[in-house]
């Protein structure tokens, strides 16, 4: 059925624009009619995505003949697991929505411009037209713009804007270069049909190198790659719990994805030259971000600085320029994707219980206070510190083994150093996650200069009475446990059995490659 | 001497520059009918535009010639480029005329006002289909110096000053073009523009170092009506001064004009190569770029809107820097999304400005809170501005920059593109500031009236318009052949 591929973008793009218009009618729809449209679309747009990828339709017809674009789409090995972690996560912010619905505008606007990411996400998964793809990949940008900007931290209007000014002016730059790269490449190979580019095309290496730079520089912006990334950890920050999620598990996949698609494909010998400085500016971001983990003082900020390092090894995979590095860059696309959305739902529900994020106020031990969180939390960082089991630990293996064993034509010994370095980045990524642990998890209501923020001032209550110092909040419940549960279900799942993801993306990464080495 | 006529091709170009006469001698006879004129200026216009339509359509063969000589060379021809552009400019002018419509002025002055107005179109129309340099200066003058007096008329200090600045860039304008259309005559012994005599110039080397400069000279005079940086000073005084109709006309159909102008003059060009293009692509970059950054710290919104047409204008040219077919149809392409964009920015502007009065306009402030407090004046102002950033949902602008972006993408002019991606950049800061005050805090005027009909009904058009070509952007490129 062909109008699942139309379904499952436009359902959610339509009503988020319905639910926007809709606020500014003069009788505005109610709080709940709102939740219970936005759910629905959601959950039709997450039954038509499944749909596709399942029974794979294809559609295909003319657009805009002026600039070469076709409505092109289809769903294969590369963007089926992209395509279902988008719709899942599409319904969980819509659920979660209920539990955290931020201040700052009206909810329609609020669930439109989640509905309004999604579906643009969705399109640009499904999009297998280079120009389309770039369309697709430039919808999400103002719903998320007003996300941060409108709905972002109540505490620091200054900074919000600035945050959402910084994150769409980096990646309108990043995606206006990636389009002057399309389009050479369009040019240059005579289609703008991604399927056909998959196979490889037949320019000469000087010319694959210049438009995989430019394809890189711009990508690299999204991804973040450093030294690209400042954006990030900023829109992080004030971003609502929900735009987070989105961000970091759906539009930093949007880059890999396209450098996948439109580099590492189409231009294998453009990449095999520039690969030992992706690798290298990837393991750099490794390092880079763990250190910055160690000292960092905001816990979303921090988090946020922990996806440049996990983003890292996905690069490293591309770089290492083999079919297992790849495949290792798609998993760990999944698999950051399900523990970033699992981190910032956790810990967005704890900067808004808590009013803050600062990790050297000293705090009640969160397994206490609230035992549902705290272990997700412990699963979040688990997984995030590449545990064997969660969903972390095959990702980043998997790329520092395919670095290791980098493809002939790179030079292997550096290619080994960088796998040592990448190496050394899980042991940043393992301190980072216990400094973390230790001062939520664990807590520090059992020491003795223990002071308390709300009573801060105050004269200390007596130490030997641990009920007046275990600040009570609600444990998450309802909607927010449901949406926490799935996720730390799905941490656990992928990473006891990876082999479903890794099956379905092989058969593509196969044909990526029989197209280099004919 | 005989000459053939082909009158259903020429009433684009005859159709307003009568009506304009028409319109006199109706004030003649009936004295008293004041702003109707405007109605009829209007209808006179898109009549005017009814005969391009069937042109314009897909299957419309072209070029198209009349005023054809016995030895077959031809006075008047145009391309579907061309005929674009004639509707552009006659449905942009008479958009200005039903904008203007509901603005108090003086009995006696609306018919003249409306008789300069078509005039000015139909130089805008003429230019576009010139065969020969003597008509091509001579169309151009037309669709400008009539600008000078619709700015002075409003008959304010600003509007004064405006006008003058206009007066003087016109009057070097056209000297400089004089110049150059001499030089050209030197060089190819003839004032056709695609005779045989320019391929013979080009050949020999002293005259095609002639030809080269005339063309610089030309280009430079066009580069004053298009306001590319460094000749762009004009526009924020004149914009800013004329009434609010009158900045939509030179921003939009003075445009138009001045690009159908240089698109004449591109096509034959094309022998030149190099040295030629590679002027355009310097404007295109400077241009932008000035304009982008002015605009950042512009606060009144006409001066705004006047350094945004600056930047734009750079984006129109840019693809012009490259030696191809598409690169005309890429520039008339771009212009039109333009066009089409900032007449709906200065319908709003101009809605606003008739009920709550010019000073609740002029100032970027004012507009806070706007889609909360005229939700349709506000949606169609923020539409237009994503589709001038190129942001979806303005799909449409992102169209425009793909088409103007893919010769030179295509070409790999690396620097040239890499300029023109900052820009993007620098255009989605720009025209973000504008939103990001009609999303804002709301600011209520001090005289709140009630939006004219006319108005309501030329944002709601241009509202449809802008939703309907950002899901079908084939509909709006197709008038110039994309």
């Amino acid at each position: 059925m062909v109008a699942s591929l139309l379904i499952a973008p436009l359902v959610p793009i339509l009503a988020g624009i319905a639910l926007i218009a809709g606020d500014r009618a003069s009788r505005v729809p109610g709080r709940h009619t709102t939740y219970a449209i936005a759910l629905c679309a959601a959950v039709i747009g997450a039954l038509a995505t499944g749909y596709a990828v399942f029974a794979r339709p294809v559609l295909n017809v003319q657009w805009v003949p002026a600039i070469g674009m076709r409505l092109h789409l289809s769903v294969d090995g590369i963007s089926a697991p992209l395509l279902v972690l988008t719709a899942v996560l599409g319904f969980l912010v819509v659920l979660h929505g209920r539990h955290e619905q931020p201040g700052g505008g009206t909810p329609g606007t609020y669930f439109g411009c989640l509905l309004l990411v999604t579906g643009g996400a969705l399109a640009t998964f499904l999009a297998q037209d280079a120009i389309s793809f770039f369309l697709a990949f430039e919808l999400v940008l103002v719903p998320m713009w007003v996300l941060i900007h409108r709905f972002g931290d109540p505490h620091q209007p200054a900074e919000r804007a600035r945050a959402a000014a910084m994150f769409i002016l980096y990646t309108v730059l990043g995606s206006t270069l990636m389009l002057v790269g399309i389009l050479a490449l369009v040019f240059a190979s005579g289609t703008s049909d991604l399927v056909a580019l998959g196979h490889g095309t037949h320019l000469s290496q000087g010319t694959q190198t210049a438009i995989a730079a430019v394809l890189l520089i711009g990508l690299a912006i999204k991804v973040p790659m450093w030294p690209l990334h400042s954006w990030l950890p900023r829109a992080h920050t004030v971003a609502p719990t929900a735009g987070s999620v989105l961000l970091a598990a759906v539009l930093l996949k949007m880059g890999t994805y396209g450098i996948v698609r439109l580099v590492v494909a189409p231009l294998p010998l453009g990449m095999a030259r520039l690969a030992p400085v992706v690798g290298t500016l990837a393991v750099v971001g490794i390092l880079w971000g763990g250190l910055v983990c160690l000292v960092e003082r905001s816990l979303k900020r921090l988090i946020a600085w922990s996806s440049v390092a996990h983003m890292g090894f996905v690069m490293l995979g591309i770089a290492s320029g083999t079919a297992l590095g790849l495949q290792a860059a798609l998993f760990g696309n999944i698999a950051h994707g399900v523990i970033s959305a699992l981190l910032f739902t956790v810990v967005g529900g704890l900067k808004q219980r808590w009013g803050g994020d600062d990790l050297h106020v000293v705090r009640d031990a969160l397994r206490d206070v609230s035992p549902r969180l705290g272990f997700a939390l412990v699963v979040g960082f688990a997984a995030s510190l590449g545990l064997p089991g969660l969903a972390g630990f095959w990702g980043e293996v998997l790329a520092m083994f395919s670095a290791w064993g980098a493809a002939d034509d790179q030079p292997g010994g550096w290619f080994k150093g960088l796998a040592a370095a990448a190496a050394v980045g899980t042991v940043l990524a393992a301190g980072y996650s216990l400094r973390v642990l230790r001062l939520v998890w664990v807590g520090g209501a059992d020491k003795a200069n223990h002071v308390h923020p709300a009573h801060a001032g105050e004269p200390l209550p007596a130490a030997n009475s641990p009920a007046t110092t275990v600040q009570r909040f609600a444990d998450a419940h309802g909607p927010e446990w449901i949406v926490v549960g799935i996720l730390v279900a799905a941490v656990v799942a992928i990473g006891v059995d990876p082999v479903p993801v890794l099956h379905t993306t092989d058969a593509a990464v196969a044909r990526i490659f029989a197209g280099v080495t004919r | 001497m005989s000459v053939t006529y082909n009158w259903a091709l020429l009433a684009p170009v005859a159709v307003p520059a009568l009506g304009a006469v028409l319109l006199l001698v109706i004030d003649l006879c009936l004295p008293r009918l004041g702003r109707l004129h405007w109605i009829l200026a209007a209808i006179i216009l898109l009549a005017g535009a009814a005969f391009a339509v069937p042109l314009a359509l897909p299957g419309a063969d072209s070029p198209r010639r009349t005023l054809c000589l016995p030895n077959k060379d031809c006075l008047y021809l145009v391309d579907h480029v061309g005929v674009g552009l004639q509707l552009a400019a006659l449905v942009s002018a008479a958009v200005v005329a039903l904008l203007a419509f509901p603005i108090k002025v003086p009995g006696e002055r609306a018919p003249v006002l409306g008789a300069l107005v078509l005039t000015a179109a139909a130089g805008a129309s003429g230019v576009a289909a010139a065969g020969d340099l003597g008509s091509w200066l001579v169309m151009l003058e037309v669709a400008t110096l009539p600008t000078v007096v619709l700015v002075a008329l409003r008959a304010r200090r600003a509007a004064i000053d405006g006008a003058l600045s206009l007066l003087t860039v016109s009057l070097v304008s056209f000297a400089i073009l004089a110049m150059g259309a001499a030089m050209w005559f030197a060089a190819t012994g003839g004032g056709l523009l695609n005779g045989g005599g320019l391929l013979q110039a080009a050949k020999t080397p002293d005259s095609h170092r002639i030809l080269v400069l005339a063309m610089m000279f030309i280009i430079a005079g066009l580069a004053f009506k298009l306001s590319l940086a460094p000749f762009h000073s004009w526009t924020p005084e004149a914009v800013g001064g004329a009434s609010t109709p009158i900045g939509a006309y030179l921003v939009v159909t003075s445009k138009v004009a001045a690009l159908a102008a240089l698109l004449v003059m591109v096509r034959s060009m094309n022998v030149l190569g190099n040295p030629v293009l590679g002027v355009l692509g310097v404007l295109a970059a400077v241009s932008m770029t000035l304009g982008n950054v002015m605009a950042l710290r512009e606060q009144s919104t006409l001066r705004f809107l006047a350094w945004s047409t600056v930047a734009q204008a750079g984006w129109v040219v840019l693809p012009l820097a490259t030696v191809s077919s598409t690169s005309l149809r890429s520039a008339a392409g771009y212009l039109v999304v333009y066009s089409l964009a900032t007449l709906v920015a200065f319908a709003v502007v101009t809605a606003i400005a008739h009920a709550d009065g010019r000073g609740a306009a002029t100032r970027l402030r004012s507009f806070g809170g706007l889609l909360r407090r005229r939700p349709v004046l506000g949606a169609a102002l923020g539409l237009a501005l994503l589709v001038l950033a190129g942001l979806p949902p303005g799909v449409v602008g992102l169209v425009a920059k793909v088409l103007a972006l893919s010769p030179v993408a295509g070409n790999r002019l690396w620097v040239l593109a890499v300029v023109a991606a900052l820009n993007a950049m620098l255009g989605v800061a720009v025209y973000l500031r504008w939103l990001r005050i009609i999303l804002g805090e709301r600011q209520e005027p001090v005289a709140r009236g009630r939006i004219h009909p006319v108005h309501t009904g030329l944002v709601l058009a241009g509202l449809a318009g802008l939703v309907v070509t950002s899901f079908a952007p084939q509909l709006l490129l197709s008038i110039v052949g994309g």
